[in-house]
């Protein structure tokens, strides 16, 4: 079941050519555009707010693997040089999950080549959200485990609905390792006694436990989780944005620089990790187990 | 205060009316209608002190009127104050607080930075930045008795503080500077990171956050609230628990803390200086203090 091998430019060139800031469809209402990609990142952007909700698509689990995160950067580097655009939504279009985190498929049995390029995508899909001029919010509408909660804290805001879906850096079940600008986040968002626990525990929270800890800002029920989170966004936008993105930027630049120093470093300790059979066979294990689940 | 203490009950009368004091302001309790109470002979009337011999508490009384607003010469008056006590062997603790209660300082006077040249607002920036040296810095155990509303520069003075007791009720309490489209300097924000944690100071710092003091308390950004008539005794009682520990073991630990954000602002204070000038010309930010001046006169 691995996905297809692509080149890198090759796929690149694809979605930029579909990914038009005035093409596609104009859905419901003439203000908004949206971007109609045969892909796994579908944009709403709203003029009029200048509000876009950028909705991962990939059911069942929203997994991010190479394809779906060379659009998430795509989608984000457009926003983030489209003028008219002041915020974003990051949420689902798959119900009960907001993602499931990394494609465990890109980890097992891949090559080292593959393994560069996936991690690549990643360390850019996280550089330009993290590091977003617009103001951006998290509607967790469903579980959000590993790569899921890694963008969920990369968010200036997090909206959690409450209930049964679980949220956190779970990678030390699987026997992998969350790396350092993971760990950078989580630090940021939880401090560092919440964080030590929560890493080396690989913890799930629920949405209550992550509200108490600080994962998460506000729990509502599911259906309120827009609405909130579109709230909150009004008061957010009236305040200059001059000033709130120099206030982010320097805030956040010490642990953006961190990973922007290393890059290729970090991408090839995750593939030499990745690769260790020890590793391998944890991932095999893990893989054979929702097997057995499923059947 | 530096009237004569002696001044009659006429003078008295006709003070406490100019100033509108209640029947349980706080100046009722001044201390220098203690037998241990001493006066200061501060250059100026704008900052108030008298110390207590007997414990070496000095009280430190923002007198500014209306609103406490950091002008130059607050600024050099706050700095001269500290420095003095801080050079005062008898002296162990310092209590900054409002003369008069409701606002404890609304912060940096915005006159200072409208319409004025680079050069000017370099300067103004200077004593803003040694102010701050003077006092997050100090050997001293340093009480922000906030006893009133304290925004951008007043919660500035609030956070160099060892601790902050903030009067009940409708208060508020935050750095809001970019309400102003201005951004609060990197060692403000540091101050405010290691008080409340970094997720906390991010939101509020990129919105501009104002606390009651109830969510102030909750965040932590203060440690204890009170009666707005009882937060000097709130303060005074605090700081003789804090007097009961040595003071050089006690100081040396503060200092040990503190170094590196005093460092790297004495090492990068031109840089920051540059950084404030460059901000205070851009149009955008002239124009948003040209509407709230307005905002204010409509008021």
């Amino acid at each position: 079941m691995a996905a297809p091998m692509r080149g890198m430019s090759v796929l690149r060139q694809a979605f930029q050519g579909l990914v038009r800031p005035s093409g596609g469809q104009v859905c419901r209402q003439v203000q908004h555009r949206c971007y109609s990609t045969p892909g796994h990142v579908q944009v709403d952007m709203n003029s009029e707010t200048g509000v876009a909700t950028v909705r991962l698509n990939r059911p069942p689990v929203n997994s991010l693997n190479l394809d779906v995160l060379t659009e998430l950067s795509i989608a984000l580097e457009k926003l983030e040089t489209d003028k008219s655009c002041k915020a974003m939504v990051l949420a689902s279009a798959a119900p009960g999950i907001f993602s499931a985190g990394l494609d465990i498929l890109e980890m097992y049995q891949s090559t080292p080549e593959r393994c560069v390029a996936f991690w690549r995508a990643l360390q850019d899909a996280w550089l330009n959200l993290y590091g977003s001029r617009l103001v951006t919010m998290a509607a967790i509408e469903g579980h959000s485990p590993a790569g899921g909660c890694l963008l969920a804290m990369s968010c200036d805001y997090r909206v959690m609905a409450e209930g049964k879906f679980q949220i956190g850096l779970n990678e030390t079940k699987l026997g992998i390792v969350a790396p350092f600008w993971f760990t950078d986040v989580m630090l940021n968002t939880i401090g560092h006694r919440e964080t030590e626990k929560a890493l080396q525990l690989g913890a799930l929270y629920s949405a209550q436990q992550a509200l108490s800890i600080g994962l998460v800002d506000k729990v509502v029920p599911l259906a309120e989780v827009m609405p909130t989170v579109e709230g909150e966004l009004k008061n957010w936008l009236q305040i200059p944005a001059a000033a709130r993105v120099i206030t982010k930027t320097s805030m956040r630049k010490a642990v953006l620089d961190r990973l922007r120093s290393q890059k290729e470093k970090d991408a090839q300790f995750f593939a030499d990790f990745i690769n260790r059979d020890s590793v391998q066979k944890s991932l095999g294990m893990y893989i054979a187990s929702l097997q057995k689940k499923k059947n | 205060m530096a009237l004569s203490v002696s001044a009659g009950g006429r003078v008295w009368r006709k003070f406490c009316k100019t100033f509108n004091f209640g029947p349980n302001s706080a100046l009722k309790r001044f201390p220098t209608c203690t037998a241990n109470g001493r006066l200061y002979s501060t250059s100026s009337d704008n900052v108030l002190v008298s110390k207590d011999e007997k414990s070496g508490i000095a009280t430190v009384r923002m007198n500014n009127p209306p609103v406490n607003s950091l002008n130059t010469a607050m600024l050099v008056s706050l700095r001269s104050c500290f420095e003095e006590l801080e050079n005062d062997k008898s002296c162990r603790a310092l209590i900054l607080t409002s003369q008069k209660p409701k606002v404890f300082c609304a912060g940096l006077d915005i006159l200072e930075i409208y319409r004025k040249s680079p050069d000017y607002v370099a300067q103004f920036w200077e004593k803003l930045q040694d102010m701050w040296l003077s006092l997050y810095g100090s050997r001293l155990v340093t009480m922000a008795a906030i006893n009133g509303h304290s925004p951008a520069g007043g919660c500035l003075l609030s956070l160099a503080c060892d601790y902050r007791i903030m009067a009940e009720g409708k208060f508020t309490i935050g750095l809001n500077e970019t309400q102003l489209d201005l951004v609060a300097p990197f060692w403000l924000r540091q101050t405010m990171v290691d008080v409340i944690g970094y997720r906390q100071a991010e939101m509020a710092l990129m919105i501009g956050a104002l606390y009651t003091s109830d969510k102030a308390l909750q965040l932590g950004l203060v440690d204890k609230l009170a009666p707005i008539e009882d937060v000097q005794t709130v303060a005074e009682e605090e700081v003789k628990n804090w007097l009961k520990i040595p003071d050089q073991a006690r100081a040396i630990t503060k200092m040990a803390s503190r170094k590196p954000l005093l460092d790297e602002l004495r090492k990068r204070k031109q840089e920051d200086i540059q950084t404030f000038r460059d901000e205070t010309t851009r149009e955008s930010v002239q124009m948003s203090i040209q509407q709230y001046l307005e905002k204010l006169k409509a008021k």
